[in-house]
């Protein structure tokens, strides 16, 4: 390519304009803002940053208990109801771990408290061996119920764990089939968020044509 | 030695903001003018160099060395503006005379004044495409395959578009 300097020279000549203090300001803050919540990197670091490993699996650990206690506390009403005069009938020992979490379920309790001391001791009802205990129809019932939510938050964590794992293609497809059914306000964040996933993608004609609001 | 961008970005990638603020200050002002001369409204301008480097920010966790950061930068910028012009047009901000007045004599300042507003006025009549290509040159000091990629094009078009434009800007310049 054949340069010409003299249109360079001119166009140097023109102010050299930068960026506002305040703009300079704003996006400074949020690149620190970005590697202060930044979440823990795969490969494990190693040196000063070490440190981050034990932090993100402590923090994984009380997510999880967090969560079991969570779906524990928001068992549905029926499904205790249904477990409860069973339990009169059978009058079986339950294990003692077991009685003070039932108890802890009925009271009325704000969630925020649920990942407060008492956690571990709740913990062990929940345990997968202790579901997997025949216990007969009270156990056929319970259990049944459980299969079906464990199902359904296997099934949106697989949903989820998908949209992850796909290509920019088919996420693309899915935005234009959103617009083909009018569904606009969806298809707006979606494209919305995809940007943002994939900034320096290219789009072509035809896709932008049925992905962009017309 | 100057570190390369590749490598501030894998730092900051990693954590280090330090790293981001030598990337930004290198880059913010040529990126800032390529935006600020593609756009007509000074405010949609700051918006969208806003963006791109917001952008840059949300992506770093995906970031891998496979083109040059410029190069990944203003493609960021081309999409941005992509989608700009599609939703309301292109022309080029008109720069305010009297905050960039030289303190020459006068009938210097008139004619120089009078050659840069005949350079932007070429320059601003240049299609968008021709006007994006001698901007990325100047401002983002890219080669003509750069520019390809940047613009997601091939080279022939992106030398042709360049070479379009080097010729309209000379015709203003030498009138």
């Amino acid at each position: 390519m054949s340069d010409d300097p003299k249109i360079s020279q001119r166009y140097r000549e023109l102010p050299r304009e930068e960026p506002p203090r305040a703009l300079d300001d704003a996006i400074l803050a949020a690149s620190r803002r970005a590697v202060q919540s930044r979440p823990a990197p795969l490969v494990a670091p190693t040196g000063r940053r070490r440190w981050y490993v034990p932090v993100a699996a402590a923090a994984v650990i009380t997510l999880a208990v967090a969560v079991t206690l969570h779906i524990q506390h928001d068992r549905p009403s029926e499904e205790i109801d249904a477990v409860a005069p069973a339990m009169k009938v059978q009058e079986t020992p339950a294990p003692k771990a077991t009685e003070p979490a039932r108890a802890e379920r009925r009271a009325p309790q704000p969630f925020a408290a649920a990942p407060s001391a008492p956690a571990p001791a709740a913990a062990p009802a929940a345990s997968p061996a202790a579901e997997a205990e025949p216990r007969g129809d009270i156990g056929a019932a319970s259990s049944g119920v459980r299969a079906s939510r464990d199902e359904r938050v296997r099934a949106q964590a697989q949903v989820a764990r998908t949209a992850m794992e796909q290509g920019p293609e088919v996420i693309l497809e899915r935005i234009a089939e959103l617009r083909k059914q009018g569904r606009h306000g969806e298809a707006d964040k979606a494209l919305a968020e995809f940007r943002k996933r994939y900034p320096d993608y290219r789009l072509t004609d035809e896709m932008r044509a049925k992905v962009e609001k017309k | 030695m100057e570190a390369p961008d590749e490598l501030l970005m894998l730092a900051y990638r990693d954590g280090d903001a330090g790293a981001f603020e030598t990337l930004y200050a290198r880059h913010r002002g040529a990126l800032y003018r390529f935006v600020l001369r593609s756009l007509k409204d000074r405010s949609d301008a700051e918006e969208l160099f806003q963006e791109a480097w917001i952008r840059v920010i949300e992506a770093r966790e995906r970031y891998a060395p496979s083109a040059r950061f410029k190069t990944w930068l203003y493609t960021i910028a081309h999409n941005l503006l992509v989608d700009h012009w599609r939703r309301k047009g292109l022309t080029l901000v008109e720069l305010n005379d009297d905050e960039h007045a030289s303190p020459d004599n006068p009938a210097h300042q008139v004619e120089a004044r009078e050659t840069a507003a005949r350079f932007l006025q070429a320059l601003e009549a240049l299609p968008p495409a021709q006007r994006e290509a001698f901007l990325l040159h100047e401002e983002g000091e890219m080669s003509v395959a750069e520019i390809a990629a940047a613009t997601g094009t091939n080279e022939e078009a992106a030398k042709s578009r360049l070479r379009y434009a080097m010729t309209k800007l000379k015709a203003a310049v030498d009138e």
